[in-house]
């Protein structure tokens, strides 16, 4: 079956290995620092500002710690590869599950948003926005996955 | 819609992998098909018609709710 939008199957396992390693440099970065590694190099912020939190003026050469944008980009790549590969055997039912995995993991996430938008405020909904950003991935790929998972597995069970 | 491809497998004898194998598709879509979780698309149905020898119709039929 041709399916528009999606990568060659073969991209699933080089999605999961950045998906994975992100993770847990992301994990390591949110538990101990996210200066934990240095790797300071020379970046051209589009948009900066001067003020307390922050000297990268905008359009001028400045120095940042890009250990946090590898792991983003890691992450986000990763997650994209490993959700909207085809299967190894994608078809017409597979893609409705797909799509039915979209929605809901689209319905979970601002869900959890708006939750978090009544009950989390200040610098701690500044992670909530950090998190936000993977959620939606991370929430088609768990229910995505189970799916199919459960879908095999009642096949199994009739054997 | 209900369909009777669990009945025309068993008389043309195949298993859920064989046919789902001569139709392109995954095992879980032709078992989600027998348990009527799923309702394939017309180019899938014309396929299983062609397999089982039978017009569509005899293979695939409308329920009340419909």
């Amino acid at each position: 079956m041709k399916s528009r939008f999606l990568f060659s199957h073969k991209y699933k396992p080089l999605g999961w290995f950045l998906f994975l390693i992100g993770l847990i440099f992301g994990i390591v970065l949110v538990i101990y620092d996210f200066d934990y590694f240095n790797l300071e190099i020379k970046v051209f912020p589009l948009i900066g500002e001067s003020g307390v939190f922050s000297v990268n003026r905008s359009l001028e050469w400045s120095t940042n710690n890009i250990a946090d944008e590898l792991v983003a980009i890691f992450i986000i790549v990763g997650g994209i590869l490993v959700a909207f590969s085809k299967t190894k055997d994608e078809d017409e039912y597979i893609s409705k599950i797909r799509m039915e995995s979209l929605i809901w993991a689209t319905y979970v996430n601002y869900g959890v948003l708006i939750l978090a938008v009544l009950l989390v405020f200040d610098l701690s909904f500044f992670s909530v926005l950090i998190y936000n950003m993977f959620t939606v991935l991370l929430f088609f790929i768990i229910r995505f996955h189970y799916v199919l998972y459960k879908s095999k597995k009642v096949i199994e069970d009739e054997e | 819609m209900k369909n009777k491809i669990k009945v025309e497998r068993a008389i043309i004898n195949i298993t859920q992998a064989k046919l789902a194998e001569m139709i392109g598709v995954s095992r879980q879509t032709v078992n989600a098909m027998e348990l009527n979780k799923y309702v394939p698309s017309t180019v899938l149905a014309l396929k299983i018609s062609k397999i089982f020898n039978k017009p569509v119709n005899e293979i695939f039929f409308l329920e009340a709710k419909d």
